[in-house]
């Protein structure tokens, strides 16, 4: 993909060139003041960032929590509250030099013990996902004010990827300690050290935040306001950004179908940048407790059964690239990624499917009909029934009759994941900065585990999978760590546990008097410290 | 007296009412297969076994059900709707936060209906028959029979993208922060095309059931009385037919405001208004119980004070009805 491999100065001059392009006196210097209207949806139900992940709170959330770290467009880390950092040679120790003169919104400065409480008694407790990432740290040290060092079991190379305020966000110790962290006041008015602060939430309409003057970035953020709009409307939505009531939609906020009408829009521009760290593939996930697809040739037929190309072009609007397996093609850049393995987009692939049915023991019976299956509908959007719609008709061909099952968020997740009375689940996964983090939930035999949503619920086992997962999760050589990730590829896409359909692209739209709104790999999970507006 | 007592009467039948719907509710919910700890996790994509055993802990779910239902009732009789997890905020800020733009949407949206559907029935009445009457009944057939959420997109097409004369959705314009009569004049101008787009249906449904019940009366012996005591044809109407057949106007309407709390969820949602429609369906998609039941309550009050006020109406318009 071209637009991962552009490199830094490039990226960061295009949204200068487009605005030349437009405004006769767009200046290239930064000015001061304006308020950026940017459209999250759905609205977040709480901005306790530090206790829940949900997609729309780092848009933010981010602008208020700050991490120890920020990521280049090479994905490398560049300091941010931590000035400087050294792994130690056998990777258990990782030392951090913080940042001087950081004070957080209520006046407290930051030191190496809000690092220390907010990883070992916030986040390793209470967040969602990264206790995983921090598994391995067993102890944050606070020699001095100004350092904080982190003492690891085993190497956990994934952590330097891990960094950033969207994953493992900085919080105030004063504001938190000695309270029940999950009751905390500060949930749905955040204190951190970022270049906004929290003003007002109307609850259903918007979140304001405000400049930070005090941010310790000198002459950071140009913006005066950031205000989050929630509109539950998709044709609203589209809307507000084409009267340039709103500047910024990120995460496909506009639905694909508008996005034709958009481009065509002068005021407007789009951009697929600030998606690089954020990877993720929708999937079918197959029941191997069902009595047909526990034989790896059913599933492998499925694979071959579908046109992928197709999902690309007619549920995606052409926002995508067809998945090769379980890796995103975002996991290239870190030399994770392969091609070398079974390949099901080939041009005879529906006689390689019919055939591997026909030697499964499943042959056509009445009205060319194998058997039947349920297909769960991802609730989370209209695409997906869309999808689902494709589906019945592509395995229908080699004679899979499918019948659509439809039902809200909470029933659907309850009939997967507690009850496994499903047959065909078409979940969305996000793979999170390293492969350990999407890979290990999925197909670990350990993550077998009743109630809990999006991990391993194909009842996938195999040790040889199990073993490199594992030891690729603490080795500290990179080649060799990435030799082990190309190995599990190429065993998972033998053993076709899931079906990968898109590797998926998201989109983002901007009003072109907004500027340097897309700086770095995080995209709209990160600060708009530099963002500015014309007047 | 008699009506102060009446009401006194009214009210204190209202308090097993509502504690029915409030009992039958919680059990109703409950059904509901899935719960708010699933819904979360499903969100954040992937949660360790552990923080969801957590979030069940926080919101009450690991407790039995007959456990829930005594703590819900003991809250309920403190008048104390109870906390919403998922929001990190009680459920009555939430609530009374939203109460209000729905009131102002319903309020608005309802005065034009019974207004202008009142008025164009009349006219259509009055010139039976004639062009008037014609193009009456066709607007409001269309009307009748245009779903309000593909009215309200085409409205924002037409009124907020090419011809720029209102903002597309919201309650005022985000980050301009107006103060007195200058937000005033913001909000009005924010409501005036979900209003039109909610009041459309019943306008027209007023309109066809004022012609009728006018055309009805105007039959009626005691308009013929009227008219042969001599008095002016408008005397006749307003004074003795529009009286009658105002009676099933009033007795729709008071069905139909308990109907505006919920069909004003589409308006919401296409106009991003901050009411309390769109926070009731995010509460049942995200099985935000007590949020939910919340809602349910006071939406009951609302409807039991409501069937009252058309009570009271309904004497005032016929001194023939005893209360």
């Amino acid at each position: 993909m071209n637009s991962i491999k552009m490199s830094r100065r490039t990226a960061l001059s295009l949204p200068f060139g487009l605005a030349a392009m437009h405004g006769a006196r767009a200046a290239d210097t930064p000015r001061r003041g304006g308020t950026m209207v940017m459209i999250v949806h759905p609205e977040p139900s709480t901005l306790a960032h530090y206790a829940v992940s949900a997609g729309n709170i780092p848009p933010i959330a981010t602008q208020i929590y700050e991490g120890l770290v920020t990521y280049d467009w090479d994905l490398n880390p560049q300091p941010n509250l931590a000035k400087s950092w050294q792994i130690a040679p056998d990777g258990k120790t990782i030392t951090f030099k913080l940042q001087e003169n950081v004070t957080f919104h209520n006046g407290k400065p930051f030191t190496s013990a809000d690092v220390q409480f907010s990883f070992m008694e916030v986040l390793k407790k209470y967040h969602p996902t990264a206790p995983v990432i921090l598994s391995e740290v067993y102890a944050v040290e606070t020699p001095d004010p100004l350092t904080a060092v982190l003492r690891l079991n085993n190497p956990a190379p994934y952590i330097m990827k891990a960094l950033a305020g969207r994953d493992l966000p900085i919080v105030c110790k004063a504001v938190f300690e000695g309270t029940d962290i999950l009751n905390n006041p500060t949930a749905n008015k955040p204190i951190g050290t970022g270049p906004f602060k929290f003003g007002q939430w109307d609850r259903g309409q918007a979140i304001r935040l405000d400049r930070n003057p005090n941010y310790w970035k000198p002459g950071l953020p140009y913006l005066d306001r950031i205000v989050a709009r929630f509109i539950p409307d998709a044709a609203t939505r589209s809307a507000a950004m084409e009267t340039g009531e709103a500047h910024f939609a990120a995460y496909s906020a506009v639905n694909y179908a508008d996005l034709a009408r958009m481009k065509k829009n002068p005021i407007l521009g789009e951009t697929s940048k600030g998606y690089e760290m954020t990877p993720a593939i929708s999937v079918l996930e197959l029941n191997s407790k069902h009595p047909h697809l526990d034989k790896k040739e059913v599933r492998q037929a499925i694979a071959y059964a579908i046109d992928r190309k197709f999902i690309v072009d007619n549920v995606m609007y052409g926002y995508g690239v067809p998945a090769t397996g379980p890796l995103s093609r975002k996991f290239a850049k870190a030399g994770f990624y392969t091609t070398d393995v079974r390949k099901f987009d080939v041009p005879d692939r529906l006689d390689i499917a019919n055939k591997l049915l026909d030697s499964a023991g499943a042959p056509r019976g009445e009205g060319g009909v194998r058997f039947g299956l349920h297909l769960e509908v991802n609730s989370f959007g209209e695409q997906w029934l869309r999808q689902a719609e494709y589906l019945k008709q592509a395995l229908a061909q080699i004679g899979i009759d499918v019948t659509l099952r439809s039902e809200d968020t909470a029933t659907w997740l309850r009939r997967v994941y507690t009850n496994y009375d499903y047959d065909i689940n078409e979940p969305f996964l996000s793979q999170g900065v390293d492969p350990v983090i999407g890979l290990n939930r999925q197909y670990l035999s350990s993550q077998i585990r009743k109630g809990v949503t999006f991990v391993n619920d194909s009842f996938y086992s195999n040790p040889e999978v199990d073993n490199l997962l594992l030891s690729a999760m603490r080795e500290p050589d990179h080649d060799k760590r990435a030799a082990m990730y190309v190995k599990v590829q190429q065993i998972l896409t033998e053993d076709c546990p899931l079906v990968w359909l898109v590797d998926v692209e998201y989109v983002s739209i901007y009003n072109k008097k907004l500027h340097d709104h897309t700086t770095g790999p995080l995209g709209t999970q990160q600060a708009f410290e530099r963002t500015w507006m014309e007047a | 007296m008699r009506l102060i007592r009446y009401i006194g009467y009214r009210l204190l039948l209202a308090v097993p009412v509502i504690l029915g719907i409030v009992v039958l509710n919680f059990f109703l919910i409950h059904l509901a297969p899935g719960d708010a700890a699933s819904v979360l996790a499903g969100e954040t994509g992937a949660a360790t076994p552990e923080y969801m055993a957590q979030l069940r802990h926080k919101f009450g779910l690991d407790q039995p059900l007959s456990a829930q239902f005594l703590h819900y009732l003991l809250n309920m009789a403190h008048l104390d709707l109870g906390y919403s997890f998922r929001n990190d905020s009680p459920v009555a800020a939430l609530i009374f936060d939203r109460l209000w733009p729905t009131a102002l949407l319903m309020v608005t949206a309802f005065v034009i209906a019974l207004a202008l559907g009142i008025l164009l029935g009349l006219i259509a009445a009055t010139g039976r028959n004639t062009w008037r009457d014609g193009v009456i009944s066709l607007v409001s057939l269309v009307a009748y029979a245009t779903p309000g959420f593909w009215l309200g997109l085409m409205m924002i097409v037409v009124f907020a993208i090419r011809l720029e004369w209102l903002p597309t959705s919201g309650f005022d314009t985000v980050g301009a922060y107006n103060e007195g009569w200058a937000e005033v004049a913001d909000v009005a101008r924010h409501l005036v095309m979900p209003a039109v787009a909610l009041a459309l249906f019943y306008l027209a449904l007023y309109a066809r059931l004022m012609r009728a019940t006018v055309l009805e009366q105007a039959g009626m012996d005691y308009v013929t009385t009227a008219r042969a005591k001599g008095q002016t044809e408008r005397k006749v109407m307003t004074g003795h037919v529009m009286k009658n057949a105002l009676l099933p106007i009033v007795t729709m309407a008071g069905i139909q405001a308990g109907n505006l709390i919920g069909g004003s969820i589409v308006v919401e949602t296409v106009f991003g208004w901050p009411g309390i429609g769109t926070l009731a369906f995010d509460a049942l998609q995200s099985r935000d119980l007590n949020l939910l039941l919340g809602i349910f309550f006071i939406s009951a009050c609302l409807v039991v004070v409501i069937n009252l006020v058309v009570d009271l109406v309904y004497v005032t318009l016929d001194p023939r009805i005893e209360i």
